[in-house]
């Protein structure tokens, strides 16, 4: 594994009984990168995640992140990743506020830490409120606040915009990206939306049947998108795209989010 | 265990409404004692409340301190061990249930603090409870004028209710280790019951002092003739129960697929 290497999986597999849900995955996310990996529902990312954060345990082979060895033992390592996890969970009878301040103490996070998330993914109306009466919206903003609160190097995300209007769907992107871009953070984000993987990652890793099927970067991944459009599409069908995309930009515009 | 884990277990119980219901659940014994101590008192009255009253009769108890400690740990020994399941379900359970254990597991933390620091809340709640349970048995027994006060019989009577809650509280782990290895509140309460029907019946044979289920009803009178002191073997039995139940949650915690 390289230094500039930052998460590295090797013949990694998982099966339950005769289900194989990820199949011999080797994968490489270097330093800084926003690495998408895209695949379709029961694909094996929600799997794949599982096991770099040691939540689950390989059938075989193995993935390190950061150069450790994610497998359940020494945790000292996961203070510098930030995570979201399928669905978004926080305990019901606790404020946004209390949920943060949890994640601060078990981080060491610094005493305004909680307040800087809240800050930072528009939490400030909600952080009173207790996290069982959230939007499903809410909620997603407050397991990405929780997985930034202490500052990691980096991101693992499990559909992050998962339940967001577009206009947060355009907002948390814009943060990855800065994230990304500012503090050199590494974000590998999952998504079964090509769309939201094509608009934020350098690169993206295609997963079917738990297997990776593909690796393009974000170019590739272009140029490949415009020869299937001008070779399958007809007039009819590219003028209808292009208006679905006018009308979710004047959703934007209507509802406050940047178009 | 550090400090962190531990404040962000007690934090998580804010609001909680299971702290509130084991508190009026469990208040319910002495005051339910109280009224047999009320009504044995009164024989005449126990005749017009009908089964309560033959109930009340049928245990022989008198109005004296004695007795209505007996009947708070006969009460407190059989309820607090339902009471203690419901308690471990909830703190070790909750986490699958609301779905946040994954968001716990893949923190910075070494995974046997968070089972160290729920048995500490486990143990902290528990014992504050049976506090609770002790100071309302001595006032309830002063406003009923109950004979028989002394300082050791309070003394004693409440050391009967302490050790039973002291025994039923080692026995927890295993509870600990059911819910997270079924992963949410109903296997946990599931294993508690039928562990409570099995001491029950266990301990009525010449086993009881061996399985570790039973030793709380033997020593509360309620499987058969009252242990009034632990045997060192039993002793030894729930102390290993104990060792074995905290190392089983250690290893489904680290060693497991954690999975909601």
């Amino acid at each position: 594994m390289s230094a500039d290497t930052v998460i590295s999986a090797r013949k990694l597999t998982k099966r339950y009984g005769d289900v194989l849900a990820v199949d011999r995955l080797d994968l490489d996310v270097r330093r800084g990168e926003i690495y998408g990996f895209l695949g379709r529902n029961g694909a094996g990312k929600t799997t794949t995640i599982r096991m770099l954060l040691g939540l689950i345990h390989p059938s075989k082979g193995e993935v390190r992140v950061l150069g450790h060895l994610a497998d359940g033992g020494d945790t000292g390592w996961l203070g510098r990743v930030g995570f979201l996890v399928e669905t978004a969970t926080a305990y019901p009878n606790l404020t946004v506020w209390e949920n943060l301040e949890i994640q601060r103490r078990l981080t060491g996070s610094e005493p305004d830490a909680v307040r800087r998330v809240i800050d930072q993914l528009g939490l400030d109306a909600y952080a009173d409120r207790r996290a069982g009466r959230l939007s499903h919206g809410n909620l997603q903003r407050l397991a990405l606040a929780r997985a930034l609160l202490h500052r990691p190097d980096v991101l693992v995300l499990d559909e992050p915009t998962n339940g967001l209007d577009p206009a947060g769907i355009v907002e948390i992107r814009k943060l990855l990206r800065s994230i990304a871009d500012e503090h050199g953070v590494t974000v590998f984000m999952s998504s079964h939306i090509l769309p939201e993987v094509a608009h934020l990652a350098d690169r993206v890793g295609v997963i079917g049947g738990g297997r990776l099927l593909e690796e393009l970067s974000r170019k590739e991944l272009f140029e490949r998108a415009r020869t299937l459009v001008e070779s399958k599409y007809t007039e009819e069908q590219r003028a209808e795209a292009l208006l679905s995309m006018q009308l979710e930009r004047y959703f934007l515009q209507v509802t406050g989010g940047v178009a | 265990m550090t400090a962190p884990t531990l404040t962000t277990e007690f934090l998580k119980l804010r609001r909680s409404k299971v702290t509130w219901l084991s508190l009026l659940a469990y208040a319910t014994g002495p005051s339910v004692g109280a009224l047999f101590m009320w009504i044995v008192r009164d024989p005449e009255r126990a005749g017009q409340l009908g089964l309560l009253g033959t109930k009340a009769d049928l245990a022989g108890l008198d109005a004296t301190w004695e007795s209505y400690f007996l009947l708070l740990t006969q009460i407190s020994g059989l309820g607090g061990m339902i009471l203690l399941a419901v308690i471990a379900a909830y703190v070790f359970g909750r986490e699958y249930a609301e779905g946040t254990a994954k968001n716990m597991l893949a923190l910075p933390v070494p995974r046997y603090r968070f089972a160290l620091a729920k048995l500490a809340v486990v143990f902290v709640w528990f014992a504050g409870l049976s506090i609770f349970a002790i100071v309302e048995t001595v006032v309830l027994g002063l406003t009923l004028g109950l004979s028989g006060l002394s300082a050791g019989t309070v003394w004693g009577g409440a050391s009967d209710v302490l050790i039973a809650a002291g025994v039923a509280f080692l026995l927890v782990p295993t509870v600990a280790w059911v819910a997270t290895l079924g992963r949410g509140y109903l296997p946990p309460l599931g294993f508690a019951i039928f562990t409570l029907v099995l001491g029950n019946v266990l301990g009525a044979t010449g086993w009881g002092k061996w399985f570790p289920w039973s030793i709380v009803p033997l020593f509360a009178g309620v499987a058969g003739p009252r242990v009034e002191t632990l045997a060192p073997a039993s002793l030894v039995v729930v102390v290993l129960t104990f060792l074995a139940g905290v190392g089983a949650t250690f290893a489904q915690m680290r060693y497991a697929d954690n999975q909601q």
